[in-house]
């Protein structure tokens, strides 16, 4: 059984990465001085991976799940440098261009934007954003937008990112047939254990899940073929709503070639970024090709959608309250319709952030950043929201990249673990490698300044604290960060910057202490 | 609770608001001392002596009962009543008759400056609202700042004299004119059955402009417009700088709310954000002030038309004060706190709307 566990968390590890972070560094130009925010933060975080980002307060752990998202807010804060690769595309790609960075001294510096470009990145990333990677924050009373029904914030995202996908399960059940309805009997009158699950798949894949409940009381019931599969069809067919076929065929096309655009603006940014004239050249030939095509074969559509807006959002905003009113299911809120149509500040706290977590997964991303998503709310809720972002993690196989200072809440969740302090990355390794055998000093000093259950004498241990704290970022201590509190404190540590290095199998420190160059 | 049944508990709200007001002014008019009251009903050449006429007054006009009886008493006048007389230089007659011919003109100035201002002010305050510190912004704040502070009688005369008929000799801008409804030159020789020459006013609206459409008269809508001009810019310009600061504050104050990163956590694009989720809190500190500024546009409107000439309830009821006509000021002043209520409930349901957290 713990075999079985350590293989399966083995081919986890071994799994492909979803988000790369490499040097990333983060400042804020204030009036007071450069805040030196994150000092070329570096980590990744596997497919369907929980991996927890510890440390104190104002370590740096919110800064690098903004910066991630794209979120610093200009002025003023600005990302320098690295790269942030979601998906296997480098969102920072065109970040030299997007800003001239002049610093005459600590506090005047001049920051001068190429709009154009910024206009452009902040609409590529605006693709990206909640449809390949979502975030859900601390506070979700302030959160939620207190003027807009929980249920519009919800479609507003499905609408937003998942368009042709819409389109197509509407067009699968508008052209259901009875012979769809026969197949789907003989596929599922054979099984022989529960068949929920199939009943499940197939309502949503034909985007009739209102029906579930009644197709497997139908099942249940064991009459003979014909009548079951005429009752089936009858409640099936009674569930089309008589779309226009035609139109939504027409938007789903739209929607596709729109997506296909935004992929080739995808690439021709990379190609930008690796300066390649012969790729950018064609790219940008093929962009203005599909931009042409796409106003001359929809024309009449582009029209008409003008005038009857609301007549062709109809149909898919009703498509999406169906999905929102699921994933509010999906949250294990009990009054879905109630809470649909009712405001955040009509909401408990932990009904809020449940409903933030819908929100954040209404698109399906394959990440999902929780910035202390429990701090705000008390044990109980606490405890439950935990469990819904990890069963979350288990069923949909999002990633989850988890921000806390609380150690219980890490130790309970995460996978994998990466320590923080003042802007750097110090430690990073599997969570019960990082408890048991914490390697860098800051770590070792904020697991002994826990309080901890299984020590059995009271005499025993004493409850340690790190002497110190956090440094201000403006004047950050040179050399390693850390060096100032530390009890291990070397000459070279002031002087040079220690970098994050494997000293054993999946455990990285940065630490002179563990360092080959100490050594020598 | 349902928005329904606040409009209905608002609108019941408004019953007992009129009391208060109706108490007010009652408490004005009893402030006069009694002989006041009944000295126009008193003939000093009349054979009956005087302090019998005195008395005969006292007791025909209800002063010998408990004030609060008299204070019904105003009630049951007020609502069938003329609400007295005046004699004024630009109105002679029942009050309620004079407020019902100058009334629709001051409606009109004030709606009017009230829609413009909210046309202009949302968008532009959106845009440079979205944009802070921006040339846009600096622009608008020195815009709003400037008429917002200054005087409106003094912004008036400006306009007069920048864009005034005749004001400056060679002025190429000087096309409106600054005094008047409309001009006599477009009513033509023989006077339509709908205009009345003596008081200058037309029927059934007392509107030029809209009893013109009506008869569809076009010369006189065009000149009616022409002189409306002027008057509506020097409304529209002071309450459209005040409605700005506002809407740029509310902003600027909500861009830095949590709620914005979520928005665009999500992916929804800038132009969304800023109107759908900024714009839309942004309104409700605005819709709380538009009250106030629509208290101070009535002031403004008494001002405007004394300085354009446009004879409405603030000729009206300067008239009245500096002929000491105490009913016409009692009847202007009711008038005029009834619109601020009814600006008031319509300000209060605006915000009902746009806010979900306002149920009373």
């Amino acid at each position: 059984m713990v075999e079985e566990q350590q293989e399966q968390i083995k081919t986890k590890n071994d799994g492909e990465e979803y988000l790369r972070v490499e040097n990333l560094v983060t400042r804020f130009f204030t009036s007071k001085g450069i805040v030196k925010a994150l000092d070329g933060v570096s980590l990744s975080v596997k497919k369907g991976e929980v991996f927890g980002l510890v440390g104190e307060s104002g370590c740096g752990k919110s800064v690098t799940a903004t910066s991630i998202m794209d979120l610093i807010p200009d002025p003023p804060g600005r990302i320098i440098s690295g790269s942030i690769r979601i998906d296997d595309y480098n969102i920072l790609n065109d970040l030299p261009r997007l800003a001239k960075i002049d610093v005459k001294s600590e506090t005047d510096v001049r920051v001068k934007r190429n709009k154009k470009l910024i206009k452009r990145h902040n609409f590529v990333i605006s693709k990206i954003r909640g449809n390949k990677i979502a975030m859900i924050f601390q506070e979700p009373s302030l959160a939620l937008n207190p003027v807009i029904s929980i249920g519009k914030q919800i479609t507003e995202n499905i609408l937003l990112h998942n368009r042709v996908e819409i389109a197509n399960s509407i067009i699968r059940r508008e052209s259901l047939t009875e012979a769809d309805i026969k197949s789907f009997y003989e596929q599922i009158k054979d099984e022989k254990g529960d068949f929920r699950p199939l009943v499940n798949s197939w309502t949503r894949q034909f985007a009739v899940p209102v029906a579930e409940d009644e197709i497997v009381n139908i099942l249940r019931s064991g009459a003979d073929r014909e009548m079951t599969v005429r009752e089936l069809s009858e409640v099936i067919m009674g569930k089309k709503r008589g779309n226009d076929l035609n139109v939504i065929s027409t938007m789903r096309d739209y929607y596709k070639r729109e997506e296909e655009l935004f992929n080739l603006t995808l690439k021709l940014l990379e190609a930008e970024s690796q300066n390649d004239q012969n790729r950018i050249a064609l790219l940008e030939q093929q962009i203005s090709n599909l931009r042409y095509n796409l106003k001359k074969d929809f024309s009449s559509f582009l029209w008409k959608r003008r005038f009857f807006r609301k007549k062709y959002e109809a149909v898919f905003e009703d498509e999406a309250r169906r999905r929102a009113l699921e994933l509010l299911t999906l949250v294990n809120i009990a009054e879905p319709t109630r809470v649909y149509d009712s405001y955040p500040h009509e909401l408990s706290g932990g009904m809020q952030q449940r409903a933030m977590i819908a929100m954040a997964i209404a698109s399906n991303p394959m990440m999902l950043i929780a910035d202390e998503p429990t701090t705000a709310l008390d044990v109980t809720t606490q405890a439950q929201i935990l469990d819904l972002i990890r069963d979350l993690n288990k069923v949909t196989g999002t990633s989850v990249l988890f921000i806390t200072h609380d150690l219980a809440v890490i130790a309970e969740m995460c996978e994998r673990l990466g320590v923080m302090y003042a802007g750097n990355l110090v430690e990073e390794g599997p969570a019960s490698e990082l408890f048991n055998n914490p390697l860098h000093p800051y770590t070792t000093g904020l697991l002994s300044s826990i309080p901890r259950a299984d020590v059995k004498s009271r005499n025993e241990i004493k409850l340690e604290s790190i002497p110190g704290s956090v440094p201000n970022l403006i004047t950050p201590p040179s050399g390693c960060r850390f060096h100032p509190r530390c009890k291990f404190k070397m000459d070279i540590c002031a002087e040079k910057k220690p970098a994050l290095v494997e000293v054993q199998e999946n455990h990285k420190v940065a630490c002179f202490l563990y360092s080959k160059e100490v050594e020598n | 609770m349902e928005l329904r049944y606040f409009i209905i508990r608002r609108l019941l709200l408004l019953i007992p608001t009129l009391f208060g007001l109706i108490l007010l002014i009652f408490f004005l008019l009893r402030m006069f001392p009694d002989t006041y009251l009944v000295a126009r009903y008193i003939n000093p050449k009349s054979s009956v002596p005087v302090s019998v006429q005195i008395e005969q007054a006292k007791a025909a006009l209800g002063l010998n009962y408990p004030i609060f009886i008299q204070y019904f008493f105003y009630i049951k006048a007020l609502f069938t009543g003329s609400w007295g007389t005046m004699s004024t230089s630009i109105y002679t007659g029942p009050v309620l008759s004079g407020i019902e011919l100058y009334f629709p003109a001051t409606l009109q100035l004030a709606i009017f400056a009230t829609i413009l201002s909210i046309i202009i002010a949302i968008p532009l305050g959106t845009y440079i609202g979205a944009r802070p510190n921006s040339i846009a912004d600096q622009t608008g704040r020195v815009f709003s700042l400037t008429f917002y502070a200054m005087p409106i009688f003094l912004l008036a005369l400006l306009l007069q004299l920048v864009f005034g008929k005749n004001v400056i000799v060679g002025n190429p801008l000087g096309v409106l004119p600054i005094a008047g409804k409309f001009s006599f030159n477009a009513i033509g020789a023989i006077p339509p059955p709908w205009f009345n020459a003596s008081t200058g006013l037309t029927s059934p609206t007392h509107l030029p402009l809209l009893d013109a459409l009506i008869h569809g008269d076009w010369a006189l809508a065009y000149s009616s417009f022409i002189y409306l001009i002027l008057p509506v810019v020097t409304l529209t310009l002071s309450l459209l700088a005040g409605i700005l600061r506002f809407i740029r504050a509310g902003m600027v104050d909500s861009a830095n709310q949590e709620y914005v990163k979520t928005a665009r956590s999500k992916g929804v694009p800038e132009s969304l954000v800023i109107k759908r989720h900024i714009r839309k809190n942004a309104l409700i500190p605005t819709i709380t002030v538009l009250g106030l500024l629509f208290a101070s546009l009535l002031g403004g409107v008494v001002v405007v038309e004394e300085v354009f000439g446009y004879y409405g309830m603030g000729m009206l009821s300067l008239s009245a004060i500096t002929n000491v006509a105490i009913y016409g000021v009692l009847g202007t002043t009711f008038v005029f706190g009834i619109t601020l209520m009814a600006a008031n409930l319509i300000v209060d349901i605006a915000y009902a709307f746009i806010d979900p957290r306002i149920r009373y």
